[in-house]
């Protein structure tokens, strides 16, 4: 039973790692309707920022929150720099734009950083604690507090603030947006810094984990694309609600079924996502759209 | 042949009436033709076997590329899972050099078994839209290299597995490079005009409106889904196809084989060579394998830098790749003519368009 506990709470920190991506990943899909592949990439570049500071001697604390600003510094600067040329055109051509831009963030952290993994210190003392006779890792619920912290900020912005209302008008309606006077290509800008910001917040959390790499986010980028389309890709609650399941069952699936093992265990959502889409193609939570000619 | 291809309207899906050239240009387009043809007949002849080895790795990967071709250029189905039939492709054929099959048996198997993979998972994946798509086909490499760890008795687990076959025969007095240089080029020459014959037909011109507008497809009596798993189909095929002239070129196959990346930088590719276009799809093949090599010898990281810059660069200014750059530069010069408008679209590549496929005529003649 301990062990059981264990597994899903380790599961459910992975799982709100990669509901953070997820949520970033809707986030831009909400506003530019393009799924960004390059969400891992600024992620990682943005945690790297964190990991020179912190070999220069800056507390992880401190790092995390300069790690939080240069991503969204970044997020905004690429879509006003590169992603504006391609927001109202064809969806594939900005897919092999994101595709680009991964290319871009890869090559530039591999070209300061090298390929290899550096170890990253971790923001909570690396302890387990008992509640009721289980242990669970201090990291892991630290984890899973500040992402929930962090979406439940998300959610009053969007909710309670003048800015959030701005940039849900946007993402539902660009034009009459702009006819009522809203600063759309601002906002859109200040929608990629969020979803980027929020990717560097869960590429510093899971670093310690993984350690810091160019690729470290591909795997974890693939769960939360897999997430984020389970979710239906327009809901941020959906998003959550499938990571937090993707982490748990992959978790679960790993631990007690032989076949899966540790090295399988990425087949797990993939199997659920194949499943679910064929059964309900616009997702768990998604709006079932019809195409006009 | 050689008429023929060079007749074929470049934009095929597009124009319905057979355009008439002048003799000159003709005659120009089959010169160039019978060049490259001797070009790549003598090549392997006078070079070192590491040019041999860049030569052969081209052909392979044009054929890997030709089959992203179909799916993501000529019918607009986002694949980022293209590598895994490549490596599906070198496993069967390795299993069966390992296992003693006849090397026929070897070829059809690493061309039937990918794309029996690749529908399944068409059938399936296809009723989705773009994005659902891209991230299916994200699954096959990602679950696909632990996999192939995983069943060790078939792959060789982490290490791979190391084969040694199509020898040269002694009557033949060729090296082994340059005999697998001769084997995989006749397969890539064969493949490239059938491929290219299939998209000028009905089969291409279904493809084309399917990526046009699928509502529209649907209202001419053409099957979106069907197309697309055909086109899928197709694409794993020569995914795995692809494998077979890989492990033949490397005589090495391992999980590494089919990683991401590889589906990543096969996209770029693509897109940099120009997709929906054979000739782009070469462009792409010698960019694929060139540039690392010229740009690995400075640092390996430089590699996913200069095709991240080329590829945005693409994208912004030549979004149809490097094989409309003469169109374009031709388009810049002919405007003031009266016919400008879309006729100069169509001569300037003809004089690189038909240098692929006529060759094939050539080369397979001489066997």
């Amino acid at each position: 039973m301990s062990y059981f506990v264990q597994v899903v709470v380790d599961g459910l920190s992975n799982g709100a790692i990669y509901a953070a991506l997820a949520l970033a990943i809707v986030l831009v899909f909400r506003a530019t309707g393009l799924v960004n592949f390059a969400q891992g990439g600024m992620a990682v570049a943005a945690t790297f920022v964190a990991y020179a500071l912190v070999r220069a001697g800056v507390p992880v604390l401190a790092a995390l929150l300069a790690a939080v600003v240069a991503g969204f510094a970044l997020g905004a600067l690429l879509e006003r720099g590169v992603m504006r040329h391609f927001e109202r055109g064809e969806p594939d051509t900005a897919i092999v734009a994101t595709i680009a831009l991964l290319l871009l963030l890869t090559g530039g952290s591999a070209f300061f950083f090298g390929y290899e993994p550096h170890p990253f210190p971790s923001l909570f003392p690396n302890r387990t604690f008992e509640v009721l006779g289980v242990f669970v890792s201090l990291r892991s619920v630290g984890t899973i507090v500040v992402l929930l912290a962090v979406m439940a900020g998300l959610q009053l912005l969007f909710r309670s603030t003048k800015l959030g209302l701005a940039m849900r008008a946007v993402a539902d309606n660009p034009e009459s947006s702009a006819l009522s006077a809203l600063p759309v290509s601002r906002l859109l800008m200040v929608g990629w810094g969020l979803a980027a910001a929020l990717g560097a917040i869960a590429g510093v959390l899971v670093a310690p984990q993984l350690f810091i790499s160019p690729g470290m986010l591909d795997f974890v980028l693939v769960y939360a694309l897999a997430a984020a389309i389970l979710g239906g890709l327009d809901s941020p609650v959906g998003a959550v609600v499938a990571a937090a399941f993707i982490g748990v069952a992959e978790s679960l699936a790993g631990a007690y079924v032989d076949i899966v093992g540790d090295d399988l265990k990425i087949a797990v959502p993939f199997l659920a996502v194949m499943v679910i889409l064929v059964l309900r193609p616009q997702g768990l939570f998604g709006k079932k759209t019809t195409v006009r000619v | 042949m050689a008429t023929a291809s060079g007749t074929a309207p470049a934009t095929a899906p597009a124009t319905t009436a057979p355009r008439r050239r002048s003799p000159l240009v003709r005659l120009a387009a089959l010169l160039g033709g019978l060049a490259l043809a001797v070009v790549l007949v003598v090549a392997p002849l006078v070079s070192s076997p590491f040019i041999n080895y860049q030569l052969s790795s081209i052909m392979v990967f044009a054929v890997a590329l030709l089959g992203l071709n179909v799916v993501m250029g000529y019918t607009g189905q986002v694949s980022l899972g293209q590598s895994a039939f490549l490596g599906l492709g070198a496993y069967v054929t390795a299993y069966g050099v390992v296992q003693g099959w006849p090397l026929w048996l070897s070829l059809v198997l690493s061309a039937a078994l990918p794309a029996t993979v690749g529908m399944l998972v068409a059938l399936a994946a296809a009723r989705l839209r773009g994005l659902a798509l891209a991230m299916i086909t994200i699954a096959l490499p990602i679950v696909g290299v632990p996999l192939a760890r995983r069943l060790d008795e078939f792959t060789g687990g982490s290490q791979g597995q190391v084969v040694s076959f199509l020898r040269a025969p002694e009557t033949t007095g060729l090296a082994n490079d340059q005999w697998r240089y001769y084997v995989v080029t006749v397969i890539a020459v064969v493949v490239f005009v059938l491929v290219r014959n299939l998209v000028r037909g009905r089969v291409g011109r279904s493809f084309a409106v399917v990526k046009e507008n699928e509502a529209v497809a649907l209202s001419m009596g053409v099957s979106p889904y069907r197309t697309k798993v055909l086109a899928f189909t197709i694409a794993s095929l020569l995914g795995g196809l692809a494998g077979f002239m890989y492990l033949a070129v490397v005589q090495y196959t391992s999980p590494e084989t089919l990683v991401f990346a590889t589906s990543i930088n096969l996209v770029a590719a693509m897109v940099i060579g120009g997709s929906a276009s054979i000739v782009g799809t070469v462009l792409g093949a010698l960019y694929y394998v060139l540039v690392p090599v010229v740009a690995g010898q400075v640092s390996s990281s430089r590699t996913a830098l200069i095709s991240g810059a080329v590829l945005l660069a693409v994208l912004f200014v030549l979004p149809a790749g490097l094989a409309s750059l003469p169109r374009r530069v031709g388009g810049r010069l002919r405007r003031r003519t009266p016919a400008a408008e879309g006729a100069p679209a169509t001569p300037d590549p003809d004089g690189t368009a038909p240098a692929v496929p006529t060759p094939a005529a050539a080369s397979t003649d001489r066997r």
